[in-house]
């Protein structure tokens, strides 16, 4: 071991008599790039272990001899599993390489069917690609090819066509090294092998949408995308979805103005490469017949269609007579620049401050609850992870790859409370499965065992929560010397949500973790509306007062951009009150959702794929997107509508572009100040938190809640 | 080998929940079990040893059940055991087998001595091609390779024994013997290969000493 | 002067005359177009059509190679998927919608050379005048051959 602490960290080898310098036990595979090669692959993948199972990168390599004289291996070898020595001689382009890839090409296509017209992944394919570049012009085999079944559904996203499989093992890899459901595997041996689910059964990932974009041929495709374009009908811009608060990278590949697929884009920061199920494929609303294209405008019973104008008219009459009593609501998916134009209409003009975002039951003021400390990124190299609370899988996708590659490749404990089963489970060093409503008492018993004092009795605890007294102790032994917590403001929809987020907060500062504390927002730029301040001031109303006032009719007028309250808020009986009752009620939204009804002017917005705006993502990254599609019908950028009707009502001259907008979000909050437009290409900025004092420990009450039967 | 076929495209069947599959092994299989994992350093080592239990106690074949429950008490996926299963042609994955299992070489030294020929009698008198069982579910006849007895060719191995060299006559005594034999060979060689896999010390925790 | 005249001017024209009074008398070249047609050449490239095979399914399976090879971008298609219920063209794909602008068409023959069956093909028909601009785009139903009329057994 000594030794090897002493060995320097990189060697040096010769690659094309190109003596280069490389850290040792990099692959040749990767060492080739370095000098600008490429070495051509099918099973290798950078993200996962290699395997060497398609032999498509086979190289040439030899070792320099002590006399000088370089001794070449007697056959080549595959550059995907061999690591770099001192001493080693590799060529990439000798005849001999040329003439295996040949061969390996031509073995690979004895059983491949020349269906590339019909392929999906005609025009994008590696095996295309490769075989024109290193692959024989012809065939010699004659003989009939394997055949196997085409297009078998694997599942409602994934088609499996295990005719055009190489084998090259990278999806079984996908669902063993990266989502780690391992619900792919090889079944039967030779030719014959085939990547498929147990008995094909359904192909149950919440990832699964990766493995077609990894499948180096056309064996796994989009049951989606299926036949609907080619490669060169399309054209591809970069976006960011909106589904979660991960905030992605993608490429969103349109033909005539609507949207075919979703790819996931490489941003190292955030996703990596991977996309979730629901970012790949759930954004097909973009193209949806409920888009809200018009503006409407209510006459008695009935919504008609009319122009801006008029709305704006009508708009700010009723805004104004209402005075201080107006109110406004923003869901998720509306910008910065939305959000912060939003609240410049309603101070400035309007001159109310019952604005809000947020949609939990319990909205605690202190903002040292809501912090996030920790990077997704940062999450890799945690040696403890407390997950706590609803299913991270499903909440935030991308967060849990990370958390899982902590696992994977770093070892990190990672201790899962969830009170259902989960896909963390599967890798968790303790795993404390609580009856739902205990979140409470189990925190208290995880802090007296790891500090000795404080919270509740274990062996109580244990029996209020079902969760074993070994697993508690367990837990806090892992967890005693400092963990990083991943936990969600869903928390706080519990009906004691404040009393188990402050737990939490008193746990990370009793293990001397309260620097990795991450109560983690739940929707696109939930994050981006909290560092605009989108809230209430000491004066204004919250979220659940403004839907009160409404409701007793105290409020005269609401304004609701992109949310619909009947889906967010958890009491759909003062909603549905509060709607009704409200005077005036604006919807400004990219589609048509429930609470349309009640309206009395309909605004339409823009999708996140038809303006210009910045996302901030969960760790507070800030993100560009730019206008990819057109806008539809009358719909415009709600930033521009606000700037718009600033103007009509204070004459102020509005804002042009979305830069100038967050020029102004920049000058009236310091911490925007890194996030201008020019900064933001690339991986998109982080800005600074708030500064808060040190967090102090706050009273909690660490008791049970019933939670009725019905719910879980 | 098989071949899957697209039966219905619709409405497909989803993998069981860990909490809808039956645990069948018998409480002798679980206590080999838990010898056999002392065995290996993980539990994903025991798969093979693990899968020959699951086959002697689901009488000779790998019924789906038998895969997942091999999966759950070994904490794999299902997709990984079914891997494993298929990979290797002892393991009958799928169709139970006959009671007998009888395996032709046809490698080259019993086929230079007539196994095809053997091997066309077999066929013709139990009335299956090679796969296939017989409707009263006592015979199933395998092509095999070479099972290193050339010294004997042709040679026959009917789950746990050698016959060689074997003529049509032989062939017809031994089958008629078989006939009788009711309790399924192919159970026993799986228990054999399990007994095989366990110490004597192991085999003394199993029985209960 | 005027025999310079004479040289210049009044000669040529008589040279003129002289030509085309000699022609008068040889064989005529032109036809009379729209009551007669001349022969075309056999590789001769003008209206696309998209051919069928004996047993009347398409031979155009939608994978718009054509229109990846266009370099005019007028060639527009739209696949979906065959079911046995319905089926246009053998194999999985066929073009649910395909579309030539004809007044971007260059009439290169890139398509037909790009096309894996055979599919589309430009053949003779090359009175394509037409009074509307939306006239030019030829839909699948306009380029089809005619099913072929199925012989008696």
């Amino acid at each position: 071991m000594a030794a090897a602490a002493n060995e320097p960290q990189s060697v040096i080898l010769t690659i094309n008599d190109i003596e280069i310098e490389v850290p040792r036990g990099e692959l040749i595979v990767e060492s080739v790039k370095r000098i600008g090669l490429e070495i051509p692959i099918f099973c290798y993948h950078s993200r996962m272990k290699p395997v060497g199972m398609c032999r498509m990168c086979l190289v040439d390599v030899g070792f320099k001899q002590p006399d000088g004289s370089v001794r070449m291996m007697p056959k080549p070898q595959a550059g995907c599993t061999l690591p770099a020595d001192n001493n080693m001689v590799v060529y990439t382009d000798t005849e001999k390489v040329r003439r295996d890839r040949k061969g390996v090409l031509e073995f690979l296509l004895i059983n491949h069917p020349l269906d590339c017209p019909i392929c999906d992944r005609g025009g994008e394919c590696p095996l295309q690609n490769n075989t024109i570049f290193y692959g024989p012009s012809t065939t010699r085999y004659v003989e009939i090819k394997r055949h196997l079944p085409k297009a078998f559904p694997l599942s409602k996203y994934v088609t499996l066509d295990l005719e055009r499989c190489i084998q090259c093992g990278r999806c079984v890899r996908f669902t063993e090294e990266i989502s780690g459901d391992s619900q792919l595997a090889f079944r039967f041996r030779g030719a014959m092998m085939q990547p498929s689910t147990f008995e094909l059964t359904d192909f149950e990932s919440r990832f699964s949408g990766n493995v077609i974009e990894i499948c180096p041929v056309g064996a796994l495709t989009s049951a989606e995308y299926r036949f609907r374009a080619r490669p060169w009908d399309l054209q591809t811009k970069p976006s960011i979805c909106l589904e979660c608060s991960n905030g992605c990278n993608t490429w969103f590949d349109y033909r005539v103005a609507s949207l075919v697929r979703i790819n996931g884009r490489t941003n190292e920061a955030v996703n990596e490469e991977w996309t979730c199920d629901k970012g790949k494929f759930g954004q097909n609303y973009l193209n949806s017949p409920d888009r809200l294209t018009e503006v409407f405008v209510r006459d008695g019973d009935k919504l008609i269609e009319s122009n801006w104008a008029t709305a704006f008219q009508q708009v700010s009459v009723a805004f104004q007579s209402a005075g201080s009593k107006c109110a406004a609501l923003v869901g998720g998916k509306a910008s910065n620049e939305d959000i912060f134009m939003l609240k410049r209409l309603f101070t400035e003009a309007f001159g109310s401050n019952n604005l809000d975002h947020r949609w939990t039951r319990c909205l605690p003021k202190s903002d040292a609850l809501y912090r996030v400390a920790t990077s997704i990124a940062d999450f890799e190299n945690e040696p403890v992870i407390f997950v706590f609370g609803n299913n991270i899988a499903e909440e935030q996708p991308i967060l849990f790859l990370r958390i899982r590659k902590a696992w994977f490749r770093n070892d990190a404990k990672v201790i899962v409370a969830c009170p259902e089963a989960c896909e963390a489970d599967t890798f968790a060093h303790t795993s404390l499965r609580y009856r739902p409503g205990t979140e409470a008492v189990l925190l208290g018993a995880i802090h007296r065992a790891a500090t000795g004092a404080g919270g509740v009795d274990i062996a109580e605890a244990s029996s209020i929560t079902g969760v074993g007294e070994e697993a508690i102790r367990r837990a806090a032994d892992a967890m005693k010397s400092g963990f990083a917590l991943a936990a969600s403001r869903s928390l706080l929809d519990l009906r004691n949500g404040e009393h188990v987020v402050g737990a939490l907060s008193n746990l990370t500062i009793a293990c001397n973790s309260s620097e990795k504390y991450n109560l983690f927002a739940t929707s696109a730029n939930e994050e981006g509306a909290r560092q605009i301040e989108f809230m209430p001031s000491a004066e204004g109303k919250n979220t659940r007062e403004i839907l009160e006032a409404c409701a007793s009719g105290e409020m005269k007028a609401l304004w609701l951009l992109e949310c619909d309250p009947l889906s967010l808020s958890h009491d759909n009986e003062l909603v549905t009150k509060a709607l009704e009752t409200v005077e005036f009620l604006v919807v400004q939204n990219h589609i048509k959702s429930e609470c349309v009804q009640f309206a009395s002017v309909l605004l339409p917005a823009c999708a996140f794929s038809e303006k210009d705006g910045t996302y901030t993502n969960l760790e507070r990254r800030v993100q560009r997107i730019k206008p990819i599609i057109a806008a539809k019908g009358s719909a415009k950028p709600a930033w521009k509508s606000f700037g718009e009707l600033l103007l009509r009502m204070k004459g102020d001259p509005p804002p042009f572009h979305a830069h100038e907008v967050m020029q102004l979000i920049a000058a009236s909050h310091q911490k925007f100040q890194s996030a201008i437009y020019e900064n933001l290409e690339g991986e998109g900025v982080v800005i600074p938190a708030n500064q808060s004092t040190e967090p102090q420990a706050v009273d909690v009450e660490y008791t049970a809640m019933e939670v009725p039967s019905n719910t879980p | 080998m098989d071949v899957i076929q697209i039966s219905d495209l619709r409405g497909r069947p989803r993998a069981p929940r860990p909490e809808e599959v039956n645990l069948n092994f018998s409480e002798k299989a679980v206590r080999e079990l838990e010898q056999l994992l002392n065995h290996y350093p993980d539990k994903k080592s025991a798969i093979l040893p693990c899968l020959w239990i699951a086959q002697r106690e689901y009488g000779g074949y790998l019924p789906s059940e038998a895969i997942a429950e091999v999966a759950l008490r070994l904490d794999r996926s299902y997709a990984e055991i079914e891997g494993v299963a298929t990979f290797y042609t002892m393991y009958h994955v799928g169709h139970p087998t006959g009671k007998h299992l009888i395996e032709v070489c046809t490698c080259l030294s019993c086929h230079l001595c007539g196994a095809y020929r053997l091997a066309d009698h077999i066929k013709s008198k139990l009335g299956i091609d090679w796969g296939e069982t017989t409707p009263d579910g006592m015979f199933t006849i395998e092509e095999v390779e070479c099972l290193d007895a050339c010294d004997r060719a042709p040679v026959l191995q009917i789950s746990d024994q050698y016959y060689g060299p074997v003529d049509d006559k032989t062939v017809d005594a031994i089958l008629e013997k078989l006939k009788s034999e009711t309790s399924p060979s192919t159970v026993r060689l799986a228990d054999e290969i399990v007994q095989a896999q366990l110490h004597k010390r192991d085999q003394e925790k199993v029985s209960g000493n | 002067m005027i025999t310079e005249v004479g040289k210049d001017v009044v000669l040529p024209i008589l040279k003129g005359f002289l030509l085309t009074g000699k022609r008068l008398f040889r064989d005529k070249s032109t036809v009379m177009y729209p009551e007669q047609k001349r022969e075309s050449y056999p590789r001769t490239r003008w209206r696309h059509v998209l051919a069928r095979y004996e047993n009347g399914l398409e031979k155009c399976i939608g994978c718009s190679l054509c229109a990846g090879a266009c370099p005019a971008r007028c060639i527009y298609v739209e696949a979906a998927e065959n079911t046995n219920e319905e089926r246009y063209s053998p194999g999985e794909r066929y073009a649910m919608r395909y579309e030539i602008n004809m007044l971007r068409c260059i009439f290169c023959g890139f398509c037909q050379e790009a096309c894996p069956t055979g599919a589309i093909v430009l053949r003779s028909d090359f009175e394509l005048a037409d009074y509307q601009r939306e006239d030019f785009v030829y839909t699948k139903e306009m380029l089809l051959e005619p099913m072929p009329v199925q012989s008696e057994r």
